[in-house]
């Protein structure tokens, strides 16, 4: 796998951070997720539960980490199952305790990368921050996440994903004209913020490797969405044109497409995606409606035209895909060369969706407590060293703490005898 | 000496239309020579708007600006006489990412295996709709197309009326996140197999397949797990918003959500500002009894938004502890502060039409290895003769 040998000590939580080092793992490298008893990974105890076998657990629905204590195990908060695959293990630290923080250097000294989540500053209160690492690794790839990362005026500051999608501009631009921003139901950034994670990682990996020397690399939330507006930006700051104005964001209404949106297939709050960039598409998506009348209507027969009479021809698209199931609507429009897809929700791709399906996108993966599950990884296909969901060692996401002692005696060369007294002690909580 | 970037040296040869175009983005900013392979006419992403003073031309589309920033521009004949011109540039580079289906590649002798006789060092980075194989591999598809597979627009819009039907359509972001999600995914694909090369025995790179309809459905957090765990799907509807005196919104999640701590915090500030009401109960000091009184905690809330503008109300938030975030528009976010205080922004000069432009920057700070954002998105064809002589290949 291309990340083999790569080790890494990480002490991220929640979903941000987690992201990261899931890509890792998928990738090969040894992750070593550093870990609490008496503080657990809020998305380990939190809704939804992964049920027992036969069973349907709690919904997410008004779950917070203020009422998330009551589950009764920190191995089925089902939230922790989409973060931590890519073999992760698991340990438990205390790193209050100077034993445990001792122990926690000792594993620094032996890994490649440190990855945490915690509010900037937190790892330097426990005596772990980049310059403790560095006095015992010195060349220690050190990957910080939090919300405003650990530089600048506002780096108190406080982040879930929706709190970084509102600042950097990825709430407003979902929404129809003339109605406050729809945003996004679920942490986008999240991931976003993930991703920039692991390409820390390797950026932080290549520069080791090309000068010997480590470093600090300080990811915030923020920063990894401000490219994600593309065009919005510059026609604000370059032609004067900004973002918040009638009109827009537009909902699904886009320049390059006519006819172009989300359209109401048959049944309950069903929807097709269709979008006719070119006069090929419009001439497939009249075949595929089998040549109706009003198509011959002359404002139709250039593209400007259809986009200028985009709400009328709107209306006729939809007569068509309402009557129709959404997947055999874009099957057929597909069959004629037009671009559309059902609108899926999760229960969709999990059971509907024949290209996810056919490509392996969810590997079975379970652990001590749970039976396999259906789980998400590297959702890309590298040919000699393919990426697997459950990491170098195919497993699933680590029960808390079941890595301990395999890690403290591989890596460390602890006896048993030492292991079960730190135990005894309290340092392995 | 000045530190320089981590993929310093790393030539990339961009062979795609606007669907991949963030990936050379991303690999520019982290340092890599990344050449774009033009036909005369220019790449397809020239042609979109906005242009500049909404005039078109192939080197005033801003579209082309956002995501090629950092690049270099090489312009190849069209037909054969381009393909193997590409083929060429191919044995001087490491990594090519293209956005062509298979059979197309293999059409114009870039298929995975003519690139591997040719030049076994090199890294392919295929990213398409669907990516190579499956059921839907010859589907079409755009981001908006991606968006309602991949399941974030079904998570995506207005919540439904009183009587629990919906009015108003699943809605997709703008600024092609699908795409970026699957750009970005090829960008971290292209450093594996350079690291795994680099390292290797045989120094050979290998193919990657990028499907940009998995990238798509791998961005919605829980839903697939509500979805196992509780058999429930996850309906689309907006976050809680507060409405500040100016009209502005103010993401404003459940304080708990945080965890138990944070409604003290909040508590004191409410009452600090003389809006606390009912809060100040010692009731409301058990997480039980406000999720079960909510609508009260949230009236505290409202009031203290209808005594401040946005910004003011996002920073009594954040002072007290909580996630909270107002709403920006995309080019507000320029203004921002901390950002500014970090060099996000970077502003590059554009000789040609006598702008000196702002971009959003590196998307994380590496003092040992910065971000590269020296160079303006390339004219057309403007690097065809100096790559010639650099690389020691004619296009």
């Amino acid at each position: 796998m291309a990340l083999q040998g790569v080790r890494i000590l990480d002490f991220t939580r929640l979903g941000f951070g987690a992201q990261a080092t899931l890509i890792c793992g998928c990738l090969g490298a040894e992750v070593i997720r550093v870990e609490s008893t008496t503080r657990p990974d809020p998305i380990r105890v939190m809704p939804p539960y992964v049920p027992e076998p036969g069973e349907h657990g709690e919904a997410f629905g008004a779950a917070t980490l203020a009422n998330a204590t009551s589950a009764q195990s920190a191995n089925r908060g089902g939230i922790f199952y989409k973060y931590n695959t890519g073999g992760k293990r698991s340990i438990t630290v205390d790193a209050r305790h100077p034993r445990g923080l001792a122990l926690l250097r000792d594993l620094v000294a032996v890994s490649d990368v440190v990855t945490e989540s915690f509010a900037a500053g937190t790892l330097d209160r426990w005596g772990l921050g980049y310059e403790q690492q560095r006095a015992v690794r010195p060349d220690v790839v050190y990957v910080s996440m939090c919300g405003f990362g650990h530089e600048g005026p506002d780096t108190a500051h406080v982040t879930m994903g929706p709190t970084a999608q509102a600042l950097t501009g990825l709430t407003f631009m979902v929404g129809l004209p003339g109605r406050p921003p729809a945003g996004w139901s679920f942490s986008y950034l999240d991931h976003v913020g993930g991703y920039l994670g692991a390409v820390a990682v390797l950026a932080g990996l290549f520069h080791r490797a090309r000068t010997g020397e480590g470093q600090h690399i300080d990811v915030s939330q923020l920063e990894p969405a401000t490219a994600l507006s593309g065009a919005l930006f510059l026609d604000a700051l370059v032609n004067g044109r900004p973002s918040r104005r009638p009109g827009f964001p537009t909902g699904n209404r886009r320049p390059t497409t006519a006819p172009g949106g989300a359209y109401r297939a048959a049944g309950d709050d069903r929807w097709i995606v269709i979008s006719c960039r070119t006069d090929d598409h419009w001439r497939g998506l009249l075949k595929a409606m089998g040549e109706p009348a009003w198509a011959a209507d002359p404002r139709f027969a250039t593209f400007d035209g259809r986009r200028a009479h985009a709400d009328e021809l709107d209306g006729h698209v939809e007569e068509w895909t309402s009557a129709r199931d959404r997947y055999e609507a874009m099957r057929d429009l597909q069959a004629a060369g037009v671009p559309a897809g059902a609108v899926q929700d999760a229960a969709d791709r999990l059971e509907r969706d024949p290209q996810l399906a056919a490509r392996g996108h969810f590997t079975l993966l379970g652990n001590e407590e749970v039976a396999p599950l259906p789980l998400e990884g590297l959702p890309v296909r590298l040919g000699r060293t393919p990426a697997h969901t459950g990491g170098l060692l195919h497993r699933g996401p680590p029960t808390l703490g079941r890595d301990t002692d395999a890690v403290l005696g591989d890596l460390l060369g602890m006896t048993e005898g030492e292991i079960e007294e730190l135990r005894a002690e309290g340092v392995l909580s | 000496m000045s530190p320089s970037p981590p993929l310093d040296g790393v030539r990339v040869l961009e062979l795609t239309d606007e669907s991949a175009e963030y990936c050379g983005r991303l690999l520019a900013g982290l340092g890599a020579d990344v050449v774009k392979i033009e036909p005369p006419e220019g790449s397809p992403s020239r042609r979109l708007e906005p242009f500049l003073d909404d005039e078109p031309g192939p080197d005033r589309s801003l579209a082309f600006w956002a995501d090629n920033v950092g690049k270099r521009s090489v312009v190849v004949p069209g037909g054969p006489d381009g393909d193997a011109a590409v083929r060429r540039l191919a044995t001087g580079a490491d990594v090519l990412v293209h956005t062509l289906r298979p059979a197309e590649a293999a059409a114009r002798g870039l298929g995975s295996e003519d690139l591997e006789a040719l030049a076994p060092h090199l890294v392919v980075c295929a990213l398409t709709p669907f990516g190579s194989t499956g059921p839907w591999a010859d589907y079409e598809a755009d981001d908006l197309v991606l968006m309602a597979l991949g399941g974030s627009m079904a998570a995506c819009g207005y919540g439904p009326g009183p009587d629990g039907t919906y009015d108003t359509p699943p809605l997709a972001a703008h600024g092609e996140q699908a795409w970026r999600t699957a750009a970005t995914y090829a960008a971290i694909a292209v450093m594996a197999a350079l690291w795994w090369r680099d390292r290797g025995e045989d120094g050979r790179g290998q193919t990657i397949d990028v499907s940009a309809h998995e990238c798509s459905a791998s961005m919605t957090e829980w839903h697939c797990m509500t979805y196992l765990c509780s058999g429930a799907v996850h309906r689309r509807g907006p976050h809680p918003t507060l409405t500040a005196a100016d009209g502005r919104q103010v993401a404003a999640l459940n304080p708990d959500f945080l965890g138990p701590h944070v409604f003290a915090n909040m508590l004191t500030m409410l009452e600090a500002e003389g809006v606390a009401g009912p809060l100040s109960d010692p009731a409301f000091a058990d997480p039980v009894h406000r999720a079960a009184n909510y609508r009260e905690v949230w009236r505290a809330m409202k009031r203290l938004a209808e005594a401040h503008d946005g910004e003011t109300l996002y920073r009594l938030g954040q002072s007290a502890g909580l996630p909270w975030g107002v709403i920006r528009s995309p080019d507000e976010v320029a203004e921002d502060a901390h950002l500014r205080a970090r060099g996000h922004f970077v502003e590059l000069d554009h000789p040609e039409v006598g702008r000196r432009v702002a971009y959003p920057g590196a998307p994380f700070l590496a003092h040992g290895s910065p971000w590269r954002m020296d160079r303006r998105p390339p004219l057309l064809g403007e690097h065809t003769a100096e790559v010639a002589a650099e690389w020691g290949v004619s296009p």
